[in-house]
């Protein structure tokens, strides 16, 4: 596979179809794959949104043609297709949830409507309306009374949350439509997922799961429509992914309103794990054992079930739908994601595997059998489009990091010879008897310390150093030797550092070992120091041994009326290469 | 015709042709093969072939045996083993499926390009099958589809079936039986 392959969809993928005007409005929760007649061909069945709250239908494809149309009576929030029963020939149930209710269609005709119980109604609430129905209290009495309990935050009625909507006139039509009727506060279903019973059979009986409004989780069971359990959740769950058995063990994972995901478990009904988001989920997706959640914040992340990170990568654009691609017969899964810039890319943990163009952005996806096609991918777009791709048999996924990080050849091992005896006996030594060196060292540091510290404060008291640095005459003087001796010059370069101040009354003398050397003029007057100027002072150094030995000249830079000096130069002079004439 | 396959035809013995039977699981391969049988040798049941089989049939002067590969995705790998044995291949497409036309399309151009294909005379023979189904493609559409225009160096025919009744096998069998007599003489 070359790079350029590899941001395209590289051939992978067979147009078998594609119409951009199939006038379909729907979501990848409300999207299935179902052998709807036991014949081995599978069925696209769709939750159309109609447009404008109105136009809902649940649409059956065969192939490339819409073959089944029905309407619904609400918004779908879900879709699923599940096997109820064990009826022979196995032929799966398809549920639609919307609003409080779902719709169980079995050969594609209304088979059962299940609505989830109603909720507690605040007492109050339910006070103010009877008072109203009395006639004790007239319609705008109620609505402030009403508005009053909505600011103390208890959850209302639909029928009251509507009246407080509407101005005067239309409340008391309201009211006198309605007092009579009891109050109702319903939840909604938010989403669907399902759950084998009890064995793990792709043509397993299996549990209907929804997410409701109400910030519950229930398990309902599939032949009686009853709840088997019930969960409760911090808030109100918006998408979820179900895996395992009811009867065995089993993990709900719900991304939640507030943020966070939550793990839910078998054994107990308030979720087990948490993981909490940065920023809000708007795709959920198990892969294998994990699951990768796209957030708004343009991000992929990945998870393991117990909630802890694996991976997070950065999209090109803002997520508008994802789901699972699994393709069991060739051992793949990954993960699809359909982003903004119209493309659906193809992810396998963190690394972007191929990139499929689209002509606008897509709103719903949806990978599996289709017809007699294992490999096939349905997507509808924003515009209403839908289209059909099918894997090619022989397209292969290479798995490479596009992500920057350590290079290759980080991973290649060293030739790195073996610890010998004595590296490990000193390891272990030093394993061993670590405070003891520690110790030893910082001893012989401390001594190290004060011994530059005795030197510091003699070389300061005996004013030894070549550079002054006394308040009143800051000076500096080096010294250079020419020559190859017996006959040396000596040339001392004295300068005053001081920012303007001259110097003056200074005096050079030498001290030397006089059988050995003779300095011609041992006792220098130094002129007037103006600041900054180099003044170069020479004399002659004659070497009278002829020994072939050297020693040290001290130089003194010395000031009329003290008697230490100012400064101190040791010059080493080197060897006398001639002999003294006299 | 020549002189060996008169005396061969007077004898009664048919010179032996191997052709492969391709095309997608479910396009009716099995059930062509079966109905081009004689009538007593035929079976009643067919189900999805695995892997493939080995039948034989007879034509008035050819003896055919016929490799009826399985066309389920899986299986379709094994094709290409049989490509130097087979001297003609009959290539079956399920009309009526219009999604799968562009794997149809795809396993074809394949083979076409297959080594062991791509520079021999093979002769196709295309059943468009399934020709009874409400909404199946015309064998003009099924053609135009699969690019069969652009196959200019094997000799090709397309004939519109329905394997159930046995309409347009035999007309499908008779070219195929006539290329491969002038290809051998
Ligand atoms: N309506 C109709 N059905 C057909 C026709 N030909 C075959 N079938 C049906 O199509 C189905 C598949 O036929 P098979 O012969 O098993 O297909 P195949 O190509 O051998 O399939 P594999 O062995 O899986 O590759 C069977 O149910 C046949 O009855 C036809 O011309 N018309
Ligand atoms: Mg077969």
């Amino acid at each position: 596979m070359s790079v350029g392959e590899a941001s395209t969809d590289g051939g992978k993928w067979l147009d078998a179809h594609y119409d951009p005007v199939a006038g379909l409005h729907t979501f990848s929760s409300c999207v299935a794959l179902a052998d709807l007649s036991g014949d081995g061909d599978s069925r696209l069945v769709l939750g159309d949104l109609g447009s404008a709250g109105s136009g809902m239908k649940l649409k059956v494809y065969r192939g490339t043609v819409l073959t089944n149309e029905s309407s619904l009576l609400d918004l779908p929030a879900g879709l699923v297709s599940f096997f109820m029963d064990l009826h022979e020939p196995r032929i799966p149930a398809v549920a639609v949830a919307s609003g409080p209710c779902i719709y169980v269609y079995k050969n594609l005709r209304p088979y059962f409507k299940f609505t989830l119980p109603g909720l507690e109604i605040n007492t109050l609430e339910q006070d103010v309306w009877r008072q109203v129905r009395e006639g004790q209290i007239d319609p705008s009495t109620l609505k402030e009374m009403l508005e009053s309990l909505r600011t103390s935050d208890v959850p209302l009625s639909a029928r009251s949350l509507h009246l407080l909507s509407l101005d005067v006139e239309q409340a008391e039509q309201f009211v006198h439509l309605h007092k009579q009727q009891p109050i109702r506060r319903q939840t909604v279903i938010t989403c669907m997922g399902t759950l084998k019973k009890s064995t793990a059979d792709e043509d397993g009986v299996s549990c209907l799961v929804i997410g409701t409004e109400s910030s519950h989780v229930f398990i309902l069971d599939p032949e009686a429509f009853i709840i088997l359990t019930k969960m409760e959740l911090p808030a109100p769950p918006t998408r979820m992914d179900v895996t395992g058995q009811f009867d065995v063990e089993f993990r709900i994972t719900v991304a939640c309103r507030n943020g966070n995901i939550y793990i839910l478990r078998r054994e107990s009904d308030r979720p087990k794990y948490c993981i909490e988001l940065s920023s809000h989920a708007v795709g959920l997706v198990r892969v294998g054992k994990n699951v990768v959640v796209g957030c708004t914040d343009e991000s992929l992340q990945g998870f393991t079930q117990k909630g802890k990170k694996l991976w997070r990568t950065v999209l090109p654009a803002p997520i508008t739908t994802m789901a699972a691609m699994d393709l069991p017969t060739r051992g793949f899964q990954g993960v699809l994601v359909g982003v903004a810039s119209c493309e659906v890319l193809l992810f396998r943990h963190k690394n972007l595997l191929s990139s499929v163009r689209m002509p606008d952005a897509v709103s719903s996806i949806c990978f599996g059998r289709y017809g007699r096609e294992d490999g096939t991918l349905i997507m509808t777009t924003k515009g209403g489009g839908l289209m059909v791709k099918i894997l090619k048999r022989t397209a292969a996924f290479e798995d490479r990091d596009g992500a920057p990080g350590p290079p290759q050849a980080q991973s290649i091992r060293l030739n790195v010879p073996k610890k010998t005896k004595l590296y490990v006996d000193q390891t272990l030594r030093e394993r061993e008897s670590a405070p003891a060196m520690h110790r030893a060292f910082m001893m012989d540091l401390s001594r190290l310390r004060l011994a530059a510290a005795k030197a510091m404060v003699k070389v300061l008291e005996c004013s030894l150093t070549p550079v002054s640095s006394g308040v009143g005459q800051p000076l500096k003087i080096n010294a250079v030797v020419q020559g190859l001796g017996p006959a040396f010059k000596l040339t001392l370069n004295v300068q005053n550092t001081a920012a303007c101040r001259p110097v003056m009354d200074l005096a050079i003398s030498f001290q030397y070992d006089q059988s050995l050397y003779r300095v011609r003029t041992p006792f220098l007057r130094i002129p007037l120091l103006v600041p900054g100027i180099i003044y170069p002072l020479e004399t002659f150094v004659d070497c009278t041994s002829d020994k072939g030995v050297s020693d040290i000249i001290k130089v003194f830079v010395l000031h009329g009326g003290r008697s230490a000096p100012l400064l101190t130069a040791h010059i080493n002079m080197p060897v006398s290469e001639g002999l003294t004439l006299n | 015709m020549g002189l060996f396959d008169k005396l061969a035809g007077w004898l009664g013995l048919k010179k032996e042709v191997n052709v492969l039977c391709l095309g997608l699981d479910n396009s009716g391969k099995t059930t062509i093969i079966n109905k081009l049988k004689p009538s007593n040798a035929q079976t009643q049941d067919i189900v999805p072939t695995i892997g493939f089989s080995i039948e034989k049939f007879k034509t008035s002067s050819l003896s055919f045996t016929v490799f009826d590969m399985s066309g389920q995705g899986r299986y379709r790998n094994l094709w290409e083993h049989y490509y130097k044995e087979g001297q003609a291949i009959i290539f079956v497409i399920d009309s009526a499926d219009k999604l799968r036309m562009v794997v149809a399309k795809e396993e074809l151009d394949t083979l076409l390009n297959h080594p062991d294909i791509k520079h021999r005379r093979v002769p196709i023979l295309f059943f468009a099958n399934k020709m009874d189904v409400r909404d199946a493609l015309s064998s003009v559409k099924v053609s135009q589809l699969l690019c069969l225009e652009n196959i200019k160096d094997k000799p090709w025919h397309i004939c519109a079936t329905d394997a159930l009744k046995g309409e347009g096998l035999q007309e499908g069998v008779d070219w195929l039986q006539d290329q491969i007599k002038t290809m051998r003489t």
